[in-house]
């Protein structure tokens, strides 16, 4: 006996979830969510805002995206490596979702670039005060109640264990724990999985992706995203697709430190790996999924970037050359403070020295590679840059001590794909035929990128997460319905 | 009784009560973050500001006192305005970066975040510059993420009166800790943990905490770690209160054999005690036994007895795990039928452990309290050959637990000569009074059992006992305890050996061959290990006992028994409750899992009678209160140098006697006296008061009430 019954079910409450539970209750669809945290919005509560492809904010900005250039450029990027089908509708749906989420009060501040070569796509969730972190925890807040408002039943603290399905194979209820600790049936026609990827997960990375958390990768780790929503898909059936990390650059040990630290390091300085070799233009750094899979592909996994005393000083007076809508301060004025600060907690990935040949040793970089490496950066300042050709704007020597170095690896923000599915976010097998009645939405199916992310359009991790949540609510509420018609 | 309006909803409150928590208890949401429903309010956070009628500026709400006629707001745009400076400001000195914080997700500052809405960018931001402090056992200290709500220092101190706790400065910031930066222990802290269940944010973290298994589980992890679930900090605390029956009633709830399990259990409760990580376990098992000694036997009354069913259970097996399921099967109302091959019944309780360790009284008392339970016939003598054949003769269910009471004898040569024993024969004679031994005894195998052969050895006269086992030191399977008493009485050990032979004279043993081995593992349940060349070397033996595992009695002929087997002659179990391969059979202890111990015997034992019981229609309930309701007192006060008092030892009669006087001396280890189980129980950490502590109460559990 079924200790609760419904029509559909949603595991795990991030904006995938809230947005599957609020269509599918808009539809009609009787709709229980579970959540194994006590508090709703996932990984979401940190992040920004979706993106959006065409939408009114554009219009009004005289920003030129249309669906089919959108498209075009993903399809390229990724090498034709992912199913346009499912591109296509998320794009297509997703300057309706932005009028959506307003209907239930949500405002965005607009349309945003996140770094300068990237296109504005990120709708951006407005707060009483200006952009920043966590806007989008806002956007929870308004599906949440907009949820509650439908009558979608919400059980916090409730992971889900298991899909269950009938003799038919299609799903007919989901096995979780109660608050109590007490395992719970509820009896249900669809399951729609929502649970944020694996990125808590040592082992489950190792697995997936080979990378070795806290190694060399450092990728969020937002508790409570294990991986359980991407097995309980592939014990009911769905087929397996390629885990990955969604790549972000790192810089290790600096979440403790003032912002004015990272964001010196982030600029286009010079950038060298473990033979003291320069690898890039370093321009390209603001892209830091470019920055972290270069930083991956090297010996150790490590780039440092490196300043000297008089670009850091340079930086704190005129303000750094980058800013990104995550580093939206120019102002550095207290680094000095914070490498004080670093030396004292015993930071691990800033290192300091007062000649290049200390600060190589130090970091254990080749000493003499290094040497070298600084005398032609050096000489390219006065003419340019013969190796990457980085402009002239971002060449700045290194002369004078002390010199600043900070450890780059690998990172991201948890875990993208695992579970097969079609432009309907059913889930398919590995005869790519849907399994009936079980549906997965977010990081858990988000298999858009292939290799990496795509970071010219931003806002794809939290856009994918509220348009495939609606997309699978809306096929969901229509199975159920048709079920129940038979 | 005074009357008041929040946000134009009239209610009734008592005088005087603070306003935050009338409007929490009426559905009404106010934001906060320093109040804490247990704690005393302090107003600092400024989140739960509200406007009241008649006065000029907004005030915290948990500082104002409900009286008659008192109208407040709580979502004027004054008030919002100074709510979101208030989170700005506290936001200021908070790292920016959740996603890698531990608490995301149940953090209640994020929820508050969510509720106010986000602040950003206008502020200078500001790291404090802490370290992580993870100097301290269990508890790890992130000040960067603290935003001095002060929640932790009144609990530690109005609550707990612990007092350790204090706000301190370092350069411009503040923040919480031991006076003068000491380590908790150093400064008497109790590690109640009271301070990290209150933390709002990721600033006071449990390193034991794992999002993927139960809160109380790894907050209580003795009783987790325990197969049965005994209620480790209740009795101790009714120990420690002076009520040992209570505590011994509160064994007793889970467990037929409270006295028994004292002597000894493997304490898995130990191996999982907190304790460990500031000094030792607590001595729980002793304290377990010490209990036991105390019974007056009130439990009885409150036991609870069901109406008989009609229906008639067979127990093959009257071992632990069999006396248990018969046990629960009577209380439930069946009329259940005990087989045993043996004479007596007690299976590895008294055929396995030698009665210097376990007294004879003690184990007889018990069994005959089960045999006092209800309908339970007993056939001892009795060897079942089918076991799907009870179901035919009339019985309607059946749980087998036979053990394993078969020695193995491994397959080397020499192995059948004259002197040769196992274990499990061996361990019986030394019940029956019929073993004996010669001078010089070599045990093979190096775990509890074998331990045990060499403590009947030396107590038949051997004059020198060797162990040789393949297990490095370290790796031995017998615990610690056992291991050196065995040491003190003269065994000596022979680690990382193999035997490849035993040597022989006339068809009489006379000595065993060993070589070094390196790189023991084990792969897929096999035994892998390299043999080191030239390390072979000879001991002399005119007894030798093999103690290198047991088996079933069971025929390995998959039909004779009836059911399905697996490694051999275990019955292959089908289910989470020891269900079998036949309808209507289930089993349970070693001879399912494999040899285990005596209080994992007695936990399937209880799964299976209650799958039973509900198969013959019951509700399958087996819980009782036998204990009488406890007062936990949340001040457990100052002990200096708590976390450094020493783990109590027991009583143990000292070497030469307890072997030369086995027979009069009574058992070995004499446990605990009043004294010694006052002082034990006083080390217990009482990590279960902190699952007493009020949960946060957040927005998103009044936006339903407040939406409808």
């Amino acid at each position: 006996m079924a200790d609760f019954e419904t029509q559909i079910v949603v595991i795990a409450g991030g904006p995938s979830g809230l947005a599957a539970a609020c269509q599918a209750a808009e539809d009609g669809a009787d709709v229980i969510l579970i959540e194994k945290n006590s508090a709703v919005g996932g990984a979401a509560n940190m992040g920004m805002g979706p993106l959006a492809i065409g939408s009114k904010y554009q219009q009004r900005q005289m920003i030129d995206i249309t669906v089919e250039k959108a498209l075009n450029m993903f399809m390229e990027y990724t090498h034709y490596m992912v199913d346009g089908r499912v591109v296509k509708r998320y794009f297509e749906q997703s300057a309706d979702t932005i009028e959506w989420l307003e209907d239930m009060g949500v405002e965005f501040e607009g349309a945003y670039k996140y770094f300068t070569k990237s296109e504005a796509t990120w709708h951006i969730v407005k707060t009483d005060q200006g952009i920043g972190p966590r806007a989008a925890s806002f956007m929870n807040k308004a599906l949440y109640a907009r949820a509650q408002e439908l009558g979608v039943e919400v059980m916090l603290e409730t992971p889900a264990k298991k899909i269950l399905k009938d003799a038919e194979g299609k799903v007919c209820g989901v096995l979780a724990t109660n608050k109590e600790g007490k395992e719970i049936e509820i009896a249900c026609k669809a399951a729609i999985i929502c649970c944020g990827g694996g990125g808590a997960n040592p082992e489950f990375i190792k697995e997936q992706t080979g990378y070795l958390f806290g190694k060399d990768m450092f990728n969020f780790a937002i508790p409570g995203n294990v991986g359980d929503g991407i097995k309980m898909a592939w014990d009911a059936g769905a087929a397996k697709t390629q885990v990955r990390i969604e790549q972000a650059a790192n810089f290790e040990g600096m979440d403790d430190l003032p912002q004015s630290v990272p964001n010196v390091l982030m600029q286009p300085n010079l950038l060298v790996n473990k033979f003291g070799k320069r690898v890039m233009d370093e321009e390209q750094i603001q892209n830091t999924t470019f920055l972290s899979n270069a930083a991956s592909r090297q010996k150790d996994r490590v780039l440092f970037s490196i300043v000297d005393t008089t670009i850091v000083k340079d930086y704190i007076r005129n303000g750094v050359d980058e800013i990104s809508m995550v580093r939206t301060d120019p102002d550095v004025s207290d680094f000095f403070e914070g490498v004080e600060m670093a030396e004292k907690t015993g930071n691990k990935g800033l290192f300091k020295a007062d000649t290049i040949e200390e600060l190589a040793e130090k970091c254990g970089i080749d000493v003499d590679a290094l040497v070298e490496t600084v005398d032609d950066y050096n000489d390219y300042c006065d003419g340019y840059d013969e190796e990457f050709f980085k402009r002239k704007k971002y060449l700045r020597p290194l002369s004078k001590g002390p010199f600043y170095a900070g450890a780059i690896r690998p990172g991201g923000y948890g875990t993208v794909g695992g579970i097969r599915i079609n432009e309907n976010c059913e889930c398919c097998g590995d005869d790519f035929y849907p399994i009936p009645g079980l549906y997965a939405a977010g990081a858990d199916a988000c298999n858009l990128y292939e290799d990496s992310y795509m970071f010219l359009l931003p806002g794809n991790s939290m856009g994918w997460a509220v348009n495939s949540g609606r997309i699978a609510g809306m096929e969901a509420a229509e199975y159920v319905q048709e079920d129940e018609d038979e | 009784m005074a009357v008041i309006t929040i946000d134009g909803i009239r209610l009734e409150v008592p005088d005087g009560k603070n306003v935050l928590e009338c409007a929490l208890d009426a559905g009404i949401y106010i934001p906060h973050l320093c109040h804490h429903k247990d704690l005393n309010p302090l107003g600092s956070c400024r989140m739960c500001i509200v406007e009241v009628e008649g006065e000029d500026k907004p005030v915290p709400s948990c500082k104002l006192q409900a009286k008659d006629g008192l109208v407040i707001q709580t979502q004027t745009d004054e008030v919002k305005r100074l709510r979101m400076l208030a989170l700005e400001l506290l936001l200021a000195g908070h790292p920016e970066d959740c996603s890698t914080c531990p608490k995301y997700g149940n953090c209640e500052l994020q929820m508050l975040i969510q509720y106010i809405g986000p602040k950003t960018g206008r502020l200078k931001m500001r790291a404090k510059g802490f370290s992580v402090n993870e100097a301290n056992p269990l508890i790890l200290h992130d000040m960067n993420r603290c935003v001095l709500c002060g929640r932790c220092v009144r609990v530690c101190n109005d609550v707990r009166g612990v007092k350790v706790l204090q706000y301190q400065k370092r350069d411009l910031e503040v923040f919480t800790g031991a006076l003068q930066e000491k380590l908790l222990k150093d400064a008497n802290c109790r590690f109640c943990e009271a301070c990290v269940e209150v933390c709002p944010t990721g600033t006071i973290r449990d390193k034991l905490a794992n999002s993927e298994v139960r809160k109380e589980d790894y907050v209580v992890p003795c009783r987790m770690g325990c197969p049965a679930h005994i209620d480790v900090p209740r009795y101790i605390r009714f120990i420690n209160q002076g009520d040992y029956a209570a505590a011994n009633a509160t064994v007793r709830e889970k467990v037929p054999f409270p006295h028994c399990l004292g002597y000894i259990c493997v304490h898995n409760c130990e191996t999982e005690c907190k304790h460990q990580y500031l000094n030792e376990p607590v001595s729980i098992r002793n304290l377990k036994r010490f209990a036991a000694e105390h019974d007056d036997g009130e439990w009885k009354k409150k036991a609870f007895h069901k109406p008989a069913t009609g229906k008639k259970i067979a127990v093959i097996g009257g071992g632990p795990s069999g006396l248990t399921a018969a046990y629960f099967g009577a209380k439930l109302g069946h009329s259940v039928t005990v087989f045993d091959e043996s004479e007596k019944l007690g299976g590895q309780l008294r055929y396995g452990i030698p009665s210097y360790r376990l007294p004879r009284e003690v184990l007889d008392h018990e069994i005959a309290d089960i045999l006092e339970a209800g309908d339970i016939t007993v056939k001892t003598n009795t060897k079942v050959e089918n076991a799907p054949a009870l179901l035919e003769q009339g019985f309607d269910a059946v749980y087998v637990a036979v053990g394993t009471h078969q020695g193995a004898r491994l397959p080397i040569p020499g192995s059948s000569l004259e002197g040769v024993l196992v274990n499990s024969e061996f361990l019986r004679a030394f019940e029956n009074g019929t073993a004996s031994v010669g001078e010089r005894v070599v045990i093979l195998g190096g775990g509890n059992v074998a331990i045990d052969c060499a403590g009947a050895a030396f107590r038949l006269g051997a004059k020198s006992v060797d162990m040789a086992c393949l297990e490095a030191y370290d790796a031995m399977t017998a615990t610690d305890e056992e291991r050196a008493w065995a040491v003190e009485e003269g065994v000596v050990l022979h680690n990382s050996k193999t035997f490849p032979q035993i040597l022989g004279e006339n068809e009489h043993v006379t000595g065993v061959v060993i070589k070094s081995v390196g790189n023991f593992r084990k792969e897929n349940g096999r035994m892998m290990f390299d043999v080191l060349d030239g390390t072979e070397e000879t001991l002399p033996a005119d007894t030798v006992i093999f103690a290198t595992g047991q088996r079933p009695t069971i025929p390995m002929e998959p039909e004779a028994f009836g059911l399905e087997l697996t490694h051999g002659n275990y019955v292959a179990g089908k289910g989470p409750n020891g269900e079998t391969s036949v309808k209507g059979v289930w089993a349970g202890g070693d001879s399912l899992t494999g040899t285990t111990s005596v209080i994992k015997g007695i936990a399937g034992a209880r799964d299976a009678i209650s799958a039973i019981d509900i198969y013959l229609g019951g509700d399958g309930n087996i819980d009782e209160s036998l204990a009488p309701e406890q007062e936990k007192n949340p001040e457990i006060g100052i002990i200096d140098g708590f976390g450094d008092i020493p783990r109590t030892e027991p009583t143990v009669v000292p070497c030469p006697e307890r072997v030369a006087n086995w027979k009069t001396c009574g058992p070995m280890d004499k446990g605990f006296d009043e004294k010694k189980a006052k002082c034990e129980s006083e080390r217990c950490l009482q990590c279960d008061l902190r699952l007493c502590i009020s949960s946060p109460r957040t927005w998103g559990d009044y936006s339903k009430e407040a939406e409808a």
